[in-house]
């Protein structure tokens, strides 16, 4: 009963981290440019589909493909920005929220088209390897992805706080209008947010690829989790975004053992329906200081 | 490229080529005209309505495939000799993957060519539809499709292969390949397809003597396989069936792996013996049980007609294609014996065949003969394997072409 309890804290904590890396880059670009990108899944998918085909044609290991999945997402988020985020950013919330859906519909028919509706594996030495600690397992690919993902996350805090450029970030996500007057370049640092947004959801798809198929509509499994954490964690707020994917990670999994395999999903909801009542903003409040 | 730049260079020798390939095309239009006009009453158009557009696209250009191979093959052999040695000719019509276009389909394949039979449509709820308007037609219409309602109330459909609910009987049957004493944990996605499936595999599991241990509905489209297999773990199983399609199988068989659990793993049947899933999951595929109607290693004609398909389309002949180039020769069977075009002629001598030999019993169980209902008394699934990226029959005994490598 114990083992089984520690085996879904422990299957739930590592899942919880790919949750994080999505649910980061949503709370992130909502925090500075606040704009919802329903999108961030798809741009997943885009990583996934990188390591997948690196991986295939020319042999490179999905976490080395990190380093060109990153940088290209980023700049696919620098492009994103500058030629359609900013030009809708004065318009209300309607004409973001369908431009970020239809860049959604957009990029999974693509892909369909491209790749076809095929699933992909990509077989790794560490695919199906695990670590047992004392009637505990521990699948390698999920740690390894699990501590990469826990990396980035402090790299990004210390960027956050520790950088000009991350703290022009947080300003203009605390207050546009006064950042501005106080000499900050809006769309630099809207770029910079998303172009790091999205390359966290590539590298969320990198680190998946050792140990979950590639298929066109991928994003949208993760981004229904990704969106419940960034409310639980309070919108914009990067920390509690990362803590609340953990929970939502450990809840799920304690929800198929004891409760049902149909209901891991009930808990999670349970849980946020609970966490509105009593805290409408979420578990955070406000921006992480 | 490098057939482009073939096409491209050689000028010259392109012209030449092009007089002569021009000439050759005019005598052979010539020919065929002739040919036409000499058997225009010899031909015996055969319906194949198969989606070869839509979500089963691939599986029925596959059907197509087979069934143009089989009319060919028994073209060769001399046609219908009943009938002064008549040519098959294939109609291929394509359902779409949709039900009002099959509808359509049906009847315009039906009213537009007067063929003596149809075969289609490798989905159960195409096939349901096609077989309504065959039937009120009155053209006999085969079918591979394993729907029991198929053989409700219809004179004119036939299914020559096992029905759904000796799926369900079989597959379990085979979980006492791996133990004396199956304890099986079934898992399965919460949709119709799980839920219809499990159910079949719940109730009939304690006349075949297999205690059901977990029986688990889980949300399709998985993040995550470990804690599921957690509770399989859990539940002391030796014998797994998930009702699963493709993206959650990767994750539980991976999660069974990393768990280092033994388990044995039947999958079912559709999707799960097709080339394209070991294309898609690779040798995780390796020992994985499944339950089909037909298999390309059932006898020795099987075989060699798929060494002939491999050849020409690169993968091995997949159950349902398989059963196809059976269903065309019991047309033709049926064509000799009845010596008429007549649909209703056709369909009296499909009810009297009683076949043990040729392409035609190429079907587990080696016999084909219909009983009222249309179904082929003889027919049985088989128990198949992935072995070394093939499927191979292990089940049951009398079929079986390979030894059970112990999953």
């Amino acid at each position: 009963m114990l083992t089984a309890v520690a085996q879904a804290i422990v299957n739930g904590l590592l899942i919880g981290g790919i949750y994080s890396l999505v649910s980061i880059g949503v709370t992130l670009i909502f925090g500075v440019v606040k704009i919802v990108n329903f999108a961030q899944g798809e741009f997943v998918m885009i990583g996934m589909y990188i390591s997948f085909f690196l991986a295939t044609r020319f042999g490179i290991d999905p976490l080395v493909s990190l380093a060109v999945s990153m940088p290209v997402l980023f700049v696919i988020g620098m492009l994103l920005q500058h030629f359609l985020i900013r030009r809708v950013l004065a318009l209300g919330d309607m004409p973001q929220i369908f431009l970020t859906f239809a860049l959604s519909l957009l990029l999974m028919n693509v892909a369909l088209l491209l790749f076809t509706a095929n699933y992909r594996t990509v077989e790794t030495p560490y695919s199906e390897a695990a670590i047992h600690l004392g009637g505990i397992t521990v699948a390698v690919a999920k740690l390894i992805a699990f501590v990469v993902a826990m990396v980035l996350s402090l790299v990004l805090w210390v960027f956050l706080h520790a950088t000009d450029l991350g703290k022009a970030m947080r300003a203009a996500a605390q207050n546009r209008d006064v950042a501005m007057l106080m000499g900050i370049n809006p769309d630099r640092v809207f770029a910079v947010a998303v172009g790091v947004s999205l390359a966290l959801a590539g590298a969320a798809g990198s680190l998946l690829m050792p140990f979950y198929p590639a298929y066109p509509m991928v994003g949208q499994v993760f981004v229904l989790m990704a969106f419940v954490a960034v409310v639980l964690g309070t919108l914009g707020n990067v920390t509690g975004a990362l803590i609340a994917s953990l929970m939502m990670g450990v809840a799920e999994s304690l929800g198929i053992q004891f409760v049902g395999a149909d209901s891991g999903l009930i808990v999670v909801f349970a849980m946020l329906l609970l966490t509105l009542a009593v805290r409408p903003s979420g578990l955070f409040g406000g921006w992480t200081r | 490229m490098a057939s482009s730049g073939q096409q491209a260079s050689p000028l010259p020798r392109g012209r030449r080529e092009f007089v002569l390939r021009s000439a050759g095309a005019v005598l052979a239009a010539g020919a065929i005209g002739t040919s036409r006009r000499a058997c225009a009453a010899d031909v015996v158009n055969i319906g194949a309505l198969y989606p070869v557009t839509g979500s089963f696209a691939q599986i029925g250009q596959g059907c197509v495939n087979a069934a143009t191979l089989a009319v060919q093959m028994v073209n060769d052999a001399g046609g219908i000799k009943a009938l002064g040695g008549a040519r098959l000719k294939l109609i291929v019509s394509d359902v779409q993957s949709d039900t009002t276009v099959t509808r359509t389909e049906t009847d315009r394949l039906i009213s537009g060519y007067r063929p003596a039979a149809i075969h289609g449509c490798f989905a159960s709820a195409l096939t349901l539809i096609a077989s309504e308007v065959a039937e009120r037609a009155k053209i006999p219409l085969l079918t591979g499709s394993s729907s029991d309602q198929l053989n409700r109330g219809h004179r004119y459909t036939f299914t020559p292969f096992a029905r759904a609910s000796q799926f369900a009987q079989a597959q379990l049957r085979m979980a006492r390949l791996v133990s004396d004493k199956p304890k099986v944990a079934v898992i399965f996605e919460n949709t119709a397809f799980g839920t219809s499936t499990s159910n079949g595999l719940r109730e009939q599991a304690p006349a075949e003597g297999v205690e059901i241990v977990l029986f688990e509905p889980y949300s399709a489209g998985l993040t995550d396989a470990a804690p599921l297999i957690n509770k399989v773990k859990e539940s002391g199983a030796n014998m797994l069936f998930p009702v699963s399609y493709l993206n959650d199988l990767i994750l539980i068989v991976r999660a069974i792996k990393q768990v280092g659990l033994d388990i044995a793993i039947n999958g079912g049947s559709g999707g799960f013996v097709i080339p394209d899933f070991y294309k898609n999951v690779g040798t995780l595929a390796e020992g994985l049980l499944g339950v089909a109607h037909w298999n390309h290693d059932i006898d020795a004609d099987a075989q060699a007609v798929n060494a002939a398909y491999q050849k020409q389309y690169g993968e091995f002949l997949f159950e349902y294609a398989g059963g196809l180039v059976a269903q065309t020769f019991m047309i033709a069977a049926a064509l000799e014996r009845a010596a008429s075009t007549d649909p209703k002629k056709v369909r009296d001598a499909l009810a009297t065949l009683d076949l043990t030999e040729g392409h035609a019993a190429m079907c587990p169980g080696g016999r084909v003969k219909f009983g009222p209902d249309g179904k082929n008394i003889y027919a049985h699934p088989v128990g198949v394997q992935w072995q070394h990226g093939d499927l191979a029959t292990v089940f049951p005994a009398a079929d079986a072409h390979s030894p059970l490598l112990k999953p």
